[in-house]
């Protein structure tokens, strides 16, 4: 059975459509990769999936279940999110950031919740920094510490949303290699970026999404290197043009 | 501007140098007598000590007029009884001149013990109101933003209802409108334990609800400032909406709130004397008793106007202190420093 199953899902802001009949699947472990110019729907279709923004039509299946037919704080302890903006907790440490979510929604003891944060921040390489403030850290440091975060609550599926885009890039690449360990490791990872390097490198299946539709999806050397739709091509072409700059 | 000067963030806390002694001295010899005066007359400590068998020290018994001041009065008046003699031969304008500061010592002096019994209730209704204002302030400034339609509407009409009236018919409205002060009075219980009268009791009550409004505001566009971000974010992790407000928003919000929160409590600690109207034996109160007493309104008037400064400007310093106390790197005053 996939982990993630969307079924014919809309989305509309009022009378504004921002996703059209959107349906695929996700299996255990893979990487999908998303990709579409701006205001295509990619940012709504992650929020979707752990109910940040209700959908409108359709279905989401996590692991079988329907994501309505599971309390929604429930649903958001199994699939993690990392954003574009990281969204650290300003008053929190480091540590306190990862612990907020395992104290107050696993239960966990102080003791345990301290124990566990140290630990995933020694695997994004932040051990050092457990007692620092957001404002403390350097974006690419902030945006590790908000991988740790979401990696904490041992998740099925992280959602990345954008997570380089406001990154400078000298520091794209080290929050990158973390994402590739995570792929490498068997995270099951549904991402929005345009970090073409990853999605070759580490993603299973990418996705273009233009105007709110699923136009076309495959391994990314198929859709890279052999796109059947034109809008898919020009979208690319961009890209790579923007990219070799 | 020098470097003793008072800097751009904020009150008395900044001040520098020999200035910062001087400050300080004068400070600390203010708040040295009022709180020894306080002590001194203090009913309770006064039993506690008679209590544990320790030798009857402290005059509790004694009404506030009957209170022998500890600066002496004689030499003051003495001195500007003989200028004001002087006063009416050739060049008497500059004798009564002369005469007047010696006048204000005397009057101060012999102002001295009730003025600060009224100091001592001033600071009593003003913190006592804050901090059960603030129980009523953060929950309506929840409310307002995240209750549902019909509870942030019942939070928005409370505070405007409060603030778009004035606090003296607030406080006349509780006093001789509705029967509360009778009510309070009816436990006679209150006498024997020398806790304060009926009309203190009435005015806190209604600077509470007075304050609390403001608070609500303040505390309410706080709340606001925190980044929306982070309610998402906390979401995200699992956390249920109660739970991200207390964990996330509110030690933020409340952060941002306190600068807003010093000068509500600075305007009623100033406005508090308006209790003056409802028979609280306060600071204004007790000074106006002693201007009609005495006829020298100028004089106690600026007397008492230094008493309030000095009370206000300590209250900024210490909440300056809070403030910098609580600040965390992103967030507060420390924020400022290390961009």
């Amino acid at each position: 059975m996939s982990l993630l199953r969307l079924e014919n899902v809309d989305k509309s802001y009022g009378n504004e459509p921002v996703l059209h009949d959107v349906s695929f699947d996700m299996e255990r472990q893979s990487v999908e990769v998303i990709v579409g110019p701006s205001g295509s729907g990619k940012s709504t279709l992650l929020r979707c999936v752990n109910r940040l923004t209700e959908i409108n039509g359709g279905e989401i299946y996590l692991d079988g279940d329907e994501i309505h037919s599971v309390d929604e704080n429930e649903l958001r302890r199994r699939v993690g999110m990392v954003f574009q903006g990281f969204n650290l907790f300003t008053h929190l440490t480091a540590r306190d950031n990862i612990t907020l979510g395992l104290r107050e929604v696993l239960g966990a003891s102080k003791d345990e919740a301290d124990a566990k944060a140290d630990d995933y921040l020694d695997r994004v390489g932040l051990a050092d920094q457990a007692d620092s403030y957001p404002a403390e850290l350097s974006g690419g440091q902030k945006q590790r510490v908000g991988i740790a975060r979401a990696l904490a609550m041992d998740p099925e599926l992280i959602l990345f949303d954008e997570p380089t885009s406001a990154l400078d890039p000298e520091l794209i690449g080290e929050v990158l290699a973390v994402m590739e360990d995570l792929a490498e490791e068997g995270m099951t990872m549904l991402c929005v970026t345009h970090e073409m390097g990853f999605a070759r490198s580490a993603a299973s299946t990418v996705t273009f999404l233009d105007d709110g539709r699923l136009v076309e999806r495959g391994p990314p050397e198929q859709l890279f290197e052999n796109p059947e739709h034109d809008r898919t091509r020009a979208f690319l072409g961009e890209l790579n043009g923007l990219n070799n700059e | 501007m020098s470097e003793t000067a008072i800097g751009r963030d904020g009150a008395v806390g900044s001040i520098r140098g020999r200035k910062r002694l001087v400050v300080g001295v004068v400070g600390g010899v203010f708040w040295l007598w009022l709180v020894a005066r306080w002590i001194y007359h203090n009913s309770l400590l006064d039993s506690l000590f008679t209590a544990v068998g320790l030798p009857d020290l402290l005059q509790s018994d004694q009404g506030v007029r009957q209170r022998e001041p500890w600066v002496p009065v004689e030499p003051f008046a003495a001195a500007a009884e003989s200028l004001q003699t002087a006063a009416s031969g050739p060049g008497g304008v500059i004798f009564e001149w002369l005469a007047w500061p010696f006048e204000l010592i005397a009057l101060a002096a012999e102002a001295e013990p009730a003025l600060a019994s009224g100091a001592f209730l001033t600071v009593y209704l003003t913190v006592i109101s804050m901090f059960l204002g603030l129980f009523i302030a953060v929950p309506a400034a929840i409310t307002r933003i995240y209750g549902g339609p019909i509870s942030s509407r019942v939070s928005l009409a409370y505070t405007e209802l409060i603030r778009g009236t004035p606090l003296l018919a607030q406080l006349f409205f509780f006093y001789f409108g509705l029967p509360l002060a009778g009510f309070i009075d009816s436990f006679s219980v209150m006498e024997s334990t020398g806790a304060p009268r009926a009309a203190a009791i009435v005015a806190i009550v209604a600077f509470t609800i007075n304050s609390s409004a403001y608070q609500a505001e303040y505390i309410r566009s706080a709340l606001q400032s925190v980044e929306a971000g982070q309610l998402t974010a906390a979401r995200a992790v699992g956390l249920s909406k109660s739970e991200a407000i207390r964990h996330v928003v509110l030690p933020q919000g409340l952060r941002y709130a306190i600068p807003g929160w010093t000068n509500e409590f600075i305007y009623l600690l100033k406005y508090s004397s308006l209790a003056a109207f409802i028979t609280v034996p306060e600071l204004f109160r007790r000074a106006r008793d002693i201007g009609s007493d005495t006829f020298q309104y100028t004089d106690i008037y600026l007397i008492v106007a230094l008493f309030y400064l000095g009370l206000v400007l300590t209250t900024a310093l210490l909440m300056n202190k809070l403030e910098v106390r609580l600040s965390i790197p992103g967030i507060g005053q420390s924020s400022t420093r290390n961009s």
